[in-house]
């Protein structure tokens, strides 16, 4: 195998990786404030691209149509822990993750009638033919999924580190109780995550679209794909779980390189199998110690 | 007020589900036509969601059209025509329970499903029943592992593959690169490649596979790259064909790309946009119905169909309401010839005695040994060109 083609795979590696570290951001997010994880994370995804599409189809421009679109996700985000989740707030994790279970097949059903049951599609962000890079081809909406990516890693860490949010969102993460006692309004942080995390599942949802086309059941691949991704990084860190995104894109591209296309998906969850059984806290996660 | 506000919660939810919920029951066609007497009632199980909501759709359309017309006209024989339809969801567990319900409600035949692995599920049921099924799937092992009470109306994979690669060997393509789903589909068309491709001369220097929902192909396509092929045949239904079509051109691949029936379909000139131009797709001639030759008799039949479902529906109707078309028209045929009771054994009689049926899928002549009746002079290739499907050279 030559070098150019070795990239030429590397390249399809981090561009899935990408949009699964995305979608693992989302993940984290909601871990982070709530510790429970959010299973309708993956209808984000679908609704980003799926909004957008409908907005760009009533003729608005693309820029306006995709924001539009993610910025409707953050709104169904919010509306789905008001609404679907935080009656039940003191029920436990458990019964919060069935919920969310529930909540994805009521948003993809909901999909699946609004919509109608074909694909849907979207034009480049930028078009033109792919650009070179050492003997293997970019195309240019890869570049923009790169720099989404990377956008929102930065903002994100940038939200957590500096600013007075960050700290309430940490805090929570803590100890839900702890952090009322401290003036902290933990319902406002829950309610602004489940936002956050939506609008991160729509942005992946969105940057893939015009690469994949999307549909009404894309939600479920996309969740599963991200969570994975979240696992393997390690919950609750940004940076792990965009880690943990490119991990898993590279591992499934590299395995259709050097053993089989048909087993990549086999190959990259006994991986995540692996890593579970010797680092239950993800490659880049810290153990948590608990003080008895 | 804690209580009560999960009340309401709960409530939204309930009412969120509803039209879902619902998706799982039967409902019925055609009771309220000018004909009289008991109605021939018959059950079709199609997918309504899941991956093959996009075939299904379609198909539940075109046969509530045949069943109004048919009933409009007075019935068949003097009765009137019911169909029960049943949503599968796209999955086999749910085709198999949904044909014990229908064989509980007592339908004389089955049309379905609309997938291969969902029409596989239903057979054992009926065949203890013992009802005849019409299939709209186009895998060859619904025939090909043949049950006397088992018809199917697609071309299946063994007539158009090797339709296809005789094709592309005429054009001087001898080396060629596969990618094929592992699903159903993609799987029996690959298994038929790789077994039918001595005969024209061609071989195969690539094979390579995605599972279906998979969003990226350029490692695959980086591997069949670098075999350097004349032509790539891909066999794959839904939205990954698109996504290939896409791929190929982000890595610059010149080759030209060949499909099957499976991409038939305007999702994927839509989805595959630009890089869509160019491709050649084996399918049946509904698509450009002028291929019928005008003024036969199948250019008849075919563009009164075309001209009606366009009516009802506002869109042209594809490949696959075509083969829903075929279905019903087949069991309606069987009907009409049936003398004196109708019982599932006589209709399946008659669906094997069915010689020189016109439909939209083909000329259908069914025999003890054949229950598929089409072949390769059904299919046609065509290339994308501006948007739309074009007859090849």
């Amino acid at each position: 195998m030559g070098s150019a083609e070795l990239l030429q795979y590397v390249i399809a590696g981090l561009k899935s990786g990408a949009i699964y570290a995305l979608v693992a951001l989302g993940f984290t997010l909601v871990y982070g404030s709530t510790g429970v994880i959010n299973f309708a994370q993956g209808e984000f995804f679908m609704l980003g691209g799926m909004l957008s599409v409908f907005f760009y189809q009533m003729d608005l421009p693309l820029p306006v149509a995709g924001a539009a679109g993610v910025a409707c996700t953050a709104l169904i985000g919010v509306a789905f822990e008001r609404i679907a989740l935080r009656p039940r707030r003191d029920s436990g994790p458990l019964v919060l993750i069935i919920i969310t279970i529930g909540g994805s097949m009521v948003l993809k059903s909901l999909a699946r009638h609004a919509f109608g049951p074909n694909e849907a599609t979207l034009p480049e962000f930028t078009a033109g033919p792919s650009l070179d890079f050492a003997g293997a081809a970019i195309e240019r909406q890869t570049l923009w999924v790169w720099g989404l990516t990377l956008v929102a890693v930065l903002a994100l860490t940038w939200l957590y580190r500096k600013t007075r949010f960050g700290r309430s969102m940490q805090a929570c993460s803590l100890s839900h109780d702890a952090a009322r006692l401290m003036g902290i309004d933990t319902a406002r942080v829950v309610m602004v995550s489940f936002g956050l995390a939506a609008a991160l599942g729509a942005l992946a949802g969105l940057a893939v679209t015009p690469l994949t086309q999307t549909s009404w059941d894309v939600g479920a691949g996309a969740g599963l794909k991200g969570f994975a991704a979240a696992i393997l990084g390690g919950l609750g860190n940004p940076v792990a779980a965009v880690a943990g995104g490119l991990l898993l894109g590279l591992l499934e591209s590299l395995s259709i390189a050097f053993v089989s296309s048909t087993y990549k998906d086999a190959i990259s969850l006994v991986v995540l199998l692996l890593v579970l059984f010797f680092r239950p806290q993800g490659l880049f996660g810290r153990a948590r110690k608990e003080k008895v | 007020m804690r209580l009560t506000r999960s009340l309401v919660a709960l409530a939204v939810l309930a009412a969120l589900a509803l039209p879902t919920g619902c998706a799982g029951a039967s409902d019925t066609d055609g009771t309220d036509g000018a004909a009289g007497g008991e109605p021939y009632l018959i059950g079709a199980v199609v997918s309504l969601t899941g991956t093959y909501a996009g075939l299904g759709v379609p198909e539940k359309q075109a046969i509530e059209l045949e069943v109004a017309r048919v009933n409009e006209g007075g019935g068949i024989n003097g009765r009137p025509v019911e169909v029960l339809f049943e949503d599968d969801a796209t999955d086999a567990a749910k085709a198999q329970a949904a044909t014990v319900r229908l064989i509980e409600e007592g339908v004389i035949a089955v049309i379905g499903a609309t997938g291969t692995g969902q029409t596989m599920a239903m057979r054992t049921d009926l065949e203890r029943a013992g009802i005849p099924q019409i299939s709209m799937a186009g895998g060859s092992v619904v025939t090909a592992e043949f049950s006397e009470w088992v018809f199917q109306t697609p071309w299946p994979n063994r007539v158009v593959v090797p339709f296809v690669l005789d094709r592309m060997a005429e054009a001087g393509y001898t080396e060629i690169g596969i990618i094929s789903d592992t699903g159903g589909y993609g799987v029996d068309g690959r298994d038929i490649i790789l077994a039918s491709a001595a005969t024209p001369g061609v071989t195969i220097v690539a094979d390579e596979a995605f599972n279906p929902g998979d969003t990226d192909m350029t490692g695959q396509l980086t591997g069949i790259r670098g075999a350097n092929p004349d032509a790539i045949l891909m066999w794959a239904a839904g939205k990954e064909a698109a996504i290939i079509a896409k791929n190929m051109r982000q890595l610059n691949m010149e080759q030209p790309l060949f499909g099957g029936p499976g991409i038939a379909r305007a999702e994927f000139i839509e989805g595959a946009g630009d890089a869509g131009e160019g491709v050649k797709l084996a399918a049946g001639k509904i698509l450009v119905p002028d291929s019928y030759g005008e003024g036969t008799e199948p250019y008849t039949v075919a563009s009164s169909f075309i001209e009606r479902y366009t009516e009802a529906y506002g869109t042209a109707p594809d490949i696959f309401a075509g083969h829903a078309y075929d279905a019903f028209g087949l069991l309606a045929d069987a009907l009409g010839r049936i003398e004196g009771e109708a019982t599932p054994e006589a209709v399946r009689d008659a669906l094997e005695a069915t010689t020189g049926w016109v439909g939209v899928g083909g000329t259908f002549s069914y025999a003890p040994d054949d229950h598929n009746g089409l072949s390769a002079d059904d299919i046609v290739l065509y290339v994308i060109d501006d948007g739309t499907w074009r007859l090849d050279q």
